[in-house]
């Protein structure tokens, strides 16, 4: 892994280990990981079912805590938070897209999209002009008022791909985001955010074992075991 | 969007079952005003005609009257003081009497009972149930006639009619057996067995010369006030009166405790009853929340996700609570008020079943199952029925704000 020292790093993960329980088994679902990823990456997690891609995106989201090791994430010591503290970071820092859309049924597309920003406390014309840039930039102008059981599963998807970006997040973190679409779609929505990358600098770190995201990532870092196996970077 | 906003359309997710809970709150709500409205219009009707037996809400007498009542004992100067009471507002009426027991004897019979002097004067059927309660005849006019009220029970013990003589025995303030002759201008019937069978109307006037008492002395002050809870109030007011020094102000539930003892007791189970339909709402709020946050873990997770704090999650569940409680309150009002109107002013007659001189703890008690609420119930039984549905949404709020998003995330 090359390191540059003029480009910010957004996560860092230091021998960090994620012991389970199963009954009287302890797994290591993460074992001794060290990793970091730097602004504008396009990074994939890579790796068989079980392998740890989860989990370590889980811990990176302040979702899940370490059983040892550290991880920062924007410079900030996530070991050191409580749950309230966590979810600021996650408020303010972080964006998730989820496999399985996970936006809120009773909201409209544009209400979804703007729902962190209005957790943020932003104002209302601040919240307006931001979702509705980001709808446009998503490809779901028109579609704003439409609730998740009037849109297909992409265009679920880019609403939630909407919700991560509007507030400008450190990083995206997405779990195997293409899981739940088409071929089609998968490619339509790697495009998308893959141009989201590009365009804005927006760092993105997906957990998949989808060979078109695989193809996407400009780093593709291989999980197997709870261990980084190769971590390669490609133009 | 607004917390609220989210609240609102999350409780419209399942529209049957927030209609149910509502319905509940609502028939809550409806069950609450039909036990209290009975209470507060029953309680007010056997205090106000317990307090026109005799006594009145708030009774002034000497010293140590009540604990042993005893002619020896008496007021003076009543008129004075008679006078400042009725000045007072709040207060409808007032009213100088005797009250003693004595020996009624006809040409047949001889009968123990008890008597109250009246001066007809201050007297009205509002004030007075025996003045009320006439069958046959009239009340005397003459302070110091002749005349005698008796009850229906009595007259048929002493095999008498209007017109005829009864000759009264009793005891003088010096202790002296004295007696007098009256004759008969009326008859009541109450209803009240012990009432009607040995109790009579006789006039203060003529009264006080037997007794050898001067004019202006009496046993008691009955007074009457125009509402029956502020009698604590009135009694506070009249005992720092001028000429209220070196006696004693009791109020209806001291003058009447077997009354007071049994409302008290009514009331009890009133509020057992209430607390028992309070519990049925609050186990249904709770039921309908918890199931609605166990539905939502998922979403719950992903709200925390993406940075909601487990306080603002807390809050957001509360929200619920707090439209569910509104829309069954509005529900509530709206089933509640055309049966409040109609025990209002209709009401259920059950006399059929319990009798039409039904009594209850001394008093007659009015056989219609009516209702009358006191604005302070209707804030409770709504504040109540309120501060109840948001008390149920406590645990089920706890419970959302401590999701834990990897955990919930994972659930289907």
């Amino acid at each position: 892994m090359n390191e540059s020292s003029d480009v910010k790093q957004i996560v860092r993960m230091q021998n960090v280990v994620k012991t389970y329980r199963q009954g009287k088994v302890e797994v290591h679902a993460v074992n001794d990981v060290s990793l970091k990823i730097e602004s504008g990456d396009f990074a994939v997690l890579c790796g068989p079912s079980g392998s740890g891609k989860t989990s370590i995106l889980n811990m990176i989201g302040g979702l899940d805590v370490v059983s040892s090791g550290k991880i920062w994430v924007d410079d900030i010591d996530l070991s050191s938070l409580n749950t309230t503290q966590l979810s600021e970071v996650r408020k303010n820092r972080i964006g998730f897209v989820f496999q399985a859309y996970n936006l809120i049924p009773v909201m409209t597309a544009y209400e979804n999209a703007e729902f962190v920003l209005s957790l943020q406390g932003a104002s209302k014309a601040e919240c307006n002009e931001r979702t509705m840039k980001i709808l446009k930039a998503v490809g779901l102008e028109g579609l704003e008022h439409r609730r998740p059981d009037e849109m297909s599963g992409g265009q679920q998807q880019r609403v939630a791909i909407a919700r991560a970006i509007v507030t400008n997040p450190a990083i995206v973190l997405a779990d195997e985001p293409t899981a739940n679409v088409d071929s089609h779609t998968a490619e339509a929505l790697l495009d998308l955010m893959q141009q989201l990358n590009q365009e804005q600098g927006i760092t993105f770190l997906f957990s998949s074992h989808d060979q078109h995201v695989i193809d996407r990532g400009r780093r593709i870092i291989q999980i197997h075991d709870g261990k980084v196996g190769a971590d390669e970077k490609r133009s | 969007m607004n917390l609220n906003n989210l609240a609102w359309r999350n409780i419209w997710r399942n529209k049957r079952r927030t209609l149910i809970t509502a319905f509940s709150i609502g028939f809550g709500i409806m069950l609450s005003v039909t036990f209290t409205g009975s209470g507060d219009y029953t309680y007010t009707n056997m205090i106000d005609m317990g307090a026109s037996m005799g006594m009145g809400h708030v009774t002034v007498e000497p010293v140590g009257y009540h604990l042993k009542p005893s002619l020896d004992k008496r007021l003076t100067a009543t008129a004075k003081l008679q006078q400042e009471i009725l000045a007072l507002p709040g207060v409808s009426g007032a009213s100088v009497r005797i009250t003693g027991q004595a020996m009624f004897a006809s040409a047949r019979k001889s009968v123990g009972g008890a008597f109250i002097a009246i001066d007809p004067a201050f007297e009205t059927p509002d004030n007075n149930l025996l003045m009320r309660s006439l069958l046959e005849g009239s009340v005397f006019s003459n302070k110091s006639g002749r005349g005698m009220v008796i009850g229906s029970k009595l007259a048929k013990k002493l095999h008498v009619k209007i017109g005829k003589k009864i000759v009264y025995t009793t005891t003088d303030v010096h202790g002296e057996i004295v007696s007098d002759i009256a004759r008969i201008t009326g008859i009541f019937t109450t209803g009240i067995d012990m009432v009607d069978g040995m109790l009579a109307l006789l006039p203060i006037g003529t009264v006080q010369q037997t007794l050898s008492y001067a004019p202006d002395q009496a046993t008691l002050i009955a007074v009457l006030i125009k509402d029956q809870r502020h009698a604590e109030l009135m009694r506070d007011e009249i005992a720092a009166l001028p000429e209220a020094k070196d006696v004693a102000v009791l109020t209806w539930k001291k003058s009447q405790p077997d009354l007071a003892g049994v409302i008290a007791f009514d009331k009890a189970g009133n509020y057992i009853s209430q607390f028992l339909v309070g519990l049925l709402i609050a186990v249904g709020i709770l039921n309908t929340m918890l199931m609605s946050v166990l539905e939502r873990k998922r979403e719950f997770g992903v709200m925390v996700a993406v940075g909601m704090s487990p306080g603002t999650l807390f809050r957001l569940v509360m929200a619920e609570s707090f439209w569910l409680a509104i829309i069954g309150l509005v529900l509530g009002i709206i089933i509640t008020a055309p049966w409040y109107y109609f025990l209002y002013n209709t009401g259920i007659d059950l006399s059929g079943t319990v009798g039409s001189d039904f009594s209850y703890g001394g008093v007659l008690v009015d056989p219609t199952f009516k209702v009358r609420l006191f604005k302070e119930s209707i804030v409770a039984i709504l504040g109540g029925v309120f501060m109840l549905a948001l008390l149920a949404g406590l645990y089920p709020a706890w419970r959302a704000g401590r999701v834990v998003p990897v955990e919930s995330l994972k659930t289907i």
